[in-house]
């Protein structure tokens, strides 16, 4: 804070009797070095999770470094051969970097719709009641952990699709999908809630007021003026997905392929997140796969990086749009 | 709400008998009024948001043992202004003043402003009643135990002296731990200003102490004003131009961030200076 | 378009969106639901003498005396069980028969030799005996049962000879007869099929009594009991009823699955009795009791998980959390009172809180990676420390990944604390910090400690953060900070698709995950119901 000060010599109009309101010069100091120090101090403290990310891309890079450096890298994101412990070992991502991509869309084809719409629910259609129960069931299903999803998608899901569609292997891309899926929905309705719920009662109560129905004040008004939300709640749920590593580990099958034809969700895929968790444990520190494996993370943090900052534009879209109307 | 109530009220022909009420009880002071040496002082004082002056250029004084009323429509800086007194505003960002503001002779805008002892000495009560989340007792010694005052006897005759001097005494003294919030509005407001009372002020800031309050908790509180002048400077920030008349010595008219007149309440109410508060205090502001 | 059209739109509209929310509500119960039940059976279950035994055995729990009481009552109906099995054995398997045998003939020339007979003498009587042991062996090869039945009496028509007479030759006879009584009800030509079928039998019934008294114990701890829990008998039991077998009924079809009794495939055999014996004795054989196992939250598990509880992995989980919260609470809370209490919006402000967002969309594989690569192999051992997976590398881990979650929560709470307060606590004259101590903090510290509860369920839950950090799958309770520890996550796991012996047992796969999911369901509740309370407050009542 500025103040402009004016220094002058005060004039003692009345006697203070009690407490002086000059500081003495150790008051003061004490004050400066409090302000100043502590402030710093706090400062430092907060910085930490700047460190963090400092830390975090610098150490994860610095382990890929080597592979960096002595593989081709076009040929890492190109080619589909994964083969790291053969003789002549063969490094080439594409097959997890297609099938991150392609359980995180499949799963987000089935979230996005019910995530809106049960978004559009909790914020236009139903009482303060009924959203006082709902909420909680929200919040316990973005509350399981991954490793509880993904042994009810080994032990329970994947018996089941086996038996009842008659897959050759119940862990599969369709499986994953659908646990992903579960786990977007929660990131997804909350951040589309709050984003169509910000969408001020004046413009309800206009379209309303012009005799619309509810649907089209939700698909004409509400849903177009808070759109940079929901996109920035896509993205986000998206991340969720792409991040995940538990679940994909243990529903995906893990088998390095691109489902052949594109749409058969019942064979087995294997994903960059699951390529790390499964085979990390199973390398030799500084050898060519251990580099490869964190080459892939460094793959994932730049991904994620990415969509971090596009989320970020809409939400901040969003809150300007938000602060015009 | 009640204050635009009272406010319409005004406005219409009861302005006479308003006038009549104040006339009362501070013609017989008049003379005494110019003869103490002030305790706030202001000089050419601005205050500004960002590039924006909340208030413009004031320049005022305020006498001890007496209450000023300051009045004017919302919006016109009274707020800032007394928030300013004991730099409360510091906690906005961005903000700026210009010239001087003496409390007890000492430019509270100096650097070397011992800002702790300026809050202790300047207290002050808010608009909405803002007790602290605790027991009655402890938000009373929350003060004292800030200036170091520990034994629990001399904590509890500290509270037990400021509660019967905040007219609260009678009401609540059995229970002393319950929960501050558990009182009602009038009671809350009481209770903070026996808060404020117990750091042993000088000066006593008001901003709009009655304007949550319902009438009668409202006439509680301008009773125990009325008690309370005899030893405080009191500054009041007012909307109800009735309730300036009934208690203050003084009066401020502030409009648009600057002071337009000032002086006894008698004078601003009967034979107002200035076109502007002639309008205003008629009611035909606007 | 019509009004009518417009209205039954916009009627589907709302049954579509009310849909999609009973479809949530749906999957929640569906995936919980059987989880949980299917879990609860870990501690709460009907337990056979089996069970009491290995809890006496493994930790002296129950009462011994009555306890041994139980086993010996079971016994009795056990032993007819071996004794019909052993029986039914000696008719297929003659390597007993030809044991015996060769041992009779062992006994009868040692004790022609004990009795000084020589020379021509003891070579012409032995050769007699040998030939009544060959034939004696063609007829316990034999599947011929007239063959063995002549053969038997051949060498009963040896009785009373004199080269063999009054020796041990004449168990020759006893053996004899008591072959012939085995094989009476015998099918021979199935001898092959019984053998397997049999081995099958066995297998079933050690799965279900455990090894034989008089066997030696074996090594391993899962192979000393029988069923432990009358689920697992009873399944058993229809294992040892039923047999099912894929059998081809039409070229074209696939396999069907048929299920057969044994007593049929026994039928007229020793053992064809033991079935509706196991099944009209089950409960005296079992002694079932049902169980409250609390213990299970606290004991030690066999090798897979096979029995006893999740003691270390729950110590281990608690551990892991409480430590990270140990280094995120102060940072957490520091971080956000800065924000609120201090930050102007500057360029390093920004730079914080797109840092803070950064750290929230990090996949936690890659909060896994950093931590191998930061704190395993730099930050640890640069303290001197083992350069390895521990505790301490997996809490820190956890921390950093957790500290986006704690400043927003402290944030939003420290935030929510009304403006009032603090200009009321500083108009009384306290210092900003002493306003902050005094007053805000403890005002926002319902708030905080939702916050804290909700990354304690955050970090109780992580898995792939910590698969190079410092879990394990088995090992014994951690000693210090350097050494790795079990949790619930990682045992959720490796229980589901790392340990094939974790299929033999659900139950105690469901219990473990239903631990972890209801140890962080009940922290999200106490958080929700902790930030129900505050709302209210702020509202005033
Ligand atoms: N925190 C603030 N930031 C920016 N402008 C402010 C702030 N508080 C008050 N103002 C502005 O200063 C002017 C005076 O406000 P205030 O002193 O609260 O008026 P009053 O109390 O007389 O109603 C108003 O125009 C108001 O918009
Ligand atoms: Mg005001």
């Amino acid at each position: 804070m500025e103040n402009t000060i004016t220094n002058r010599e005060a004039e003692p109009v009345a006697e203070s009797n009690d407490l002086s309101l000059v500081l003495t010069p150790l008051e003061d100091l004490r004050g400066f070095l409090f302000h100043h120090l502590g402030r710093l101090l706090l400062f430092l403290i907060t910085s930490s999770s700047v460190i963090a990310v400092f830390l975090i891309f610098f150490f994860v890079i610095r382990e890929a470094m080597p592979f960096i450096k002595e593989h081709d890298l076009i040929k890492f994101l190109t080619s589909k051969q994964w083969y790291p412990e053969a003789d002549t070992p063969k490094f080439g991502a594409l097959s997890m970097i297609v099938g991150s991509a392609y359980v995180t869309v499949a799963s987000l084809i089935f979230a996005v719709p019910v995530g809106i719409l049960a978004a559009v629910f909790l914020s236009d259609i139903v009482s303060f009641r009924i959203r006082e129960i709902v909420k909680p069931v929200i919040e316990i299903l973005a509350a399981i952990p991954s490793v509880a999803y993904g042994f009810f998608a080994v032990l329970v899901l994947a018996p089941w699709l086996q038996n009842k569609f008659g897959f050759t292997t119940g862990t599969n891309a369709l499986n994953a999908s659908i646990i992903l899926s579960i786990m977007a929905l929660p990131t997804i309705i909350s951040v589309a809630e709050d984003s169509i719920s910000t969408v001020g009662r004046e413009l309800r109560e206009a379209s309303y007021g012009l005799g619309a129905t509810r649907f089209e004040t939700i698909f004409k008004v509400v849903l177009p003026t808070a759109h940079s939300g929901i996109i920035a709640a896509v993205i986000l749920g998206m991340m969720r997905a792409i991040g995940e590593t538990m679940v994909v580990w243990m529903a995906s099958g893990n088998a390095a392929q691109i489902p052949a034809p594109w749409w058969n969700l019942s064979q087995s895929v294997r994903t960059m997140t699951a390529s790390i968790a499964g085979e990390m444990g199973e390398t030799v520190k500084g050898s060519d796969h251990y580099y490869s494996l964190f080459a892939t993370g460094v793959l994932l943090l730049i991904l994620i990086f990415t969509l971090n900052l596009i989320s970020e534009y809409f939400l901040v879209s969003a809150k300007k749009k938000l602060g015009k109307i | 709400m009640p204050t635009s109530t009272i406010k319409n009220q005004a406005k219409s022909d009861h302005i006479d008998s308003v006038v009549s009420l104040s006339e009362k009880k501070t013609s017989s002071s008049k003379s005494e009024l110019d003869c103490q040496c002030p305790v706030v002082k202001a000089e050419n004082f601005s205050f500004y948001y960002g590039s924006k002056a909340g208030v413009k250029d004031i320049s005022m004084e305020f006498y001890p043992c007496s209450v000023t009323a300051i009045i004017g429509p919302s919006g016109c800086g009274k707020s800032t202004f007394l928030r300013s007194i004991n730099r409360i505003n510091d906690l906005i960002p961005n903000t700026s003043v210009k010239g001087n503001l003496f409390v007890n002779g000492h430019n509270v805008y100096d650097k070397n402003t011992n800002l702790v002892n300026l809050r202790q000495q300047v207290g002050m009560v808010f608009q909405k009643p803002n007790p602290f989340p605790k027991s009655i007792f402890d938000n009373i010694a929350y003060g004292p135990k800030l200036q170091g005052v520990k034994s629990r006897s001399k904590l509890q005759q500290i509270v037990e002296e400021s509660l019967k001097a905040a007219a609260l005494w009678k009401e609540v003294k059995d229970d002393l731990k319950k929960s501050a919030l558990a009182l009602s509005g009038g009671q809350q407001q009481r209770l903070c200003i026996a808060r404020a009372l117990a750091t042993k002020p000088n000066t006593l800031l008001m901003d709009e102490p009655c304007s949550a309050l319902d009438p009668i908790a409202t006439g509680k509180i301008e009773d125990l004003i009325g008690r309370l002048q005899s030893d405080y400077t009191i500054v009041i920030v007012t909307h109800s131009m009735q309730q300036a008349a009934r208690i203050s010595r003084r009066t401020a008219f502030f409009c648009l961030g600057e002071l337009i007149e000032y002086g006894s309440t008698v004078d601003i109410f009967r034979n107002p200076g200035k076109k502007q508060t002639e309008d205003y205090v008629t009611g035909r502001f606007g | 378009m019509k009004y009518n059209t417009r209205h039954i739109i916009n009627k589907i509209f709302t049954v579509v969106t009310a849909a999609s929310v009973v479809l949530m509500i749906v999957i929640l119960i569906s995936v919980l639901g059987p989880m949980i039940w299917r879990g609860s059976s870990a501690v709460f279950f009907k337990s056979t003498v089996e069970f009491r035994k290995m809890q006496l055995d493994l930790h002296h729990r129950g009462d011994e005396a009555e306890i041994g009481d139980e086993i010996s009552k079971s016994e009795i109906y056990r032993d007819f069980i071996y004794h019909k099995i052993d029986v039914f054995k000696k008719g297929i398997n003659t390597d007993y028969y030809t044991d015996r045998v060769k041992q009779i003939y062992r006994k009868f020339s040692k004790e022609l030799q004990y009795n000084g007979i020589k020379g021509d003498q003891l070579s012409r009587r032995r050769k007699f005996a040998r030939g009544i042991r060959r034939d004696m062996e063609k007829a316990f090869k034999s599947l011929d049962k007239a063959e063995i039945l002549q053969i038997i009496d051949d060498v009963n028509k040896c009785k009373g000879d004199e080269r063999i007479a009054n020796t041990k030759a004449d168990e020759f006879f006893v053996l004899a007869d008591e072959y012939k009584e085995t094989i009476k009800n015998f099918d021979l030509s199935k001898r092959q099929q019984y053998a397997q079928a049999l081995k099958e039998v066995e297998g079933l019934v050690r799965q279900l009594l455990g090894p034989r008294s008089d066997e030696p114990l074996p090594a391993m701890v899962m192979d000393r009991y029988g069923a432990t829990r009358v689920d697992l008998a009873k399944e058993l039991l229809d294992k040892i009823i039923w047999k099912r077998q894929w059998v081809q009924q039409n070229p074209d079809k696939p396999m069907v699955e048929e299920k057969v009794r044994r007593a049929t495939q026994f039928a007229g055999t020793e053992l064809e009795s033991i079935f509706p014996y196991i099944e009209e004795n089950f409960d005296t054989i079992t002694i079932p009791r049902f169980t409250f196992y609390w213990q299970y939250f606290f004991d030690d598990s066999t090798s897979g998980h096979y029995f006893g509880g999740v003691g270390p992995e729950i110590l281990g989980t608690l551990i892991l959390t409480v430590l990270a919260m140990a280094f995120v609470f102060p940072l957490g809370v520091i971080s956000a009172a800065y924000l609120v209490e201090c930050a102007s919006d500057n360029m390093a402000v920004r730079i914080i809180r797109m840092s803070i967002n950064t750290l929230a969309g990090v996949p936690s594989i890659v909060f896994g990676l950093f931590g191998l690569a930061f704190f395993v192999l730099v930050f640890i051992p640069f303290f001197g420390g083992p350069s390895k997976p521990c505790i301490l590398a997996a809490s820190l881990t956890l921390a950093v990944l957790t500290l986006p979650v704690m400043i927003r929560a402290s944030e939003e709470a420290i935030r929510s604390v009304p403006k009032t307060y603090k200009e009321a606590s500083l108009g009384l004259g306290a210092g900003r910090f002493r306003t902050f101590v005094k007053v805000t903090f403890p005002a926002a510290l319902p708030g905080i400690l939702t916050g804290v509860i909700l990354s304690l369920s955050r970090v109780a839950g992580e898995t792939a953060p910590i698969l190079f950090t410092g879990a394990c799958a088995f090992g014994s309770v951690p000693k210090s900070l350097f050494s790795q520890t079990r949790t619930l996550s990682y045992g959720s796991y490796d229980i589901a698709v790392g340990d094939k012996i974790g299929m033999l047992v659900p139950h105690n796969q469901y219990g473990m995950v239903v631990t972890l999911v209801l140890l962080i369901i009940c922290l999200n509740a106490i958080a929700i119901f902790f930030r129900a309370k505050i709302f209210r407050r702020l509202k005033g009542h």
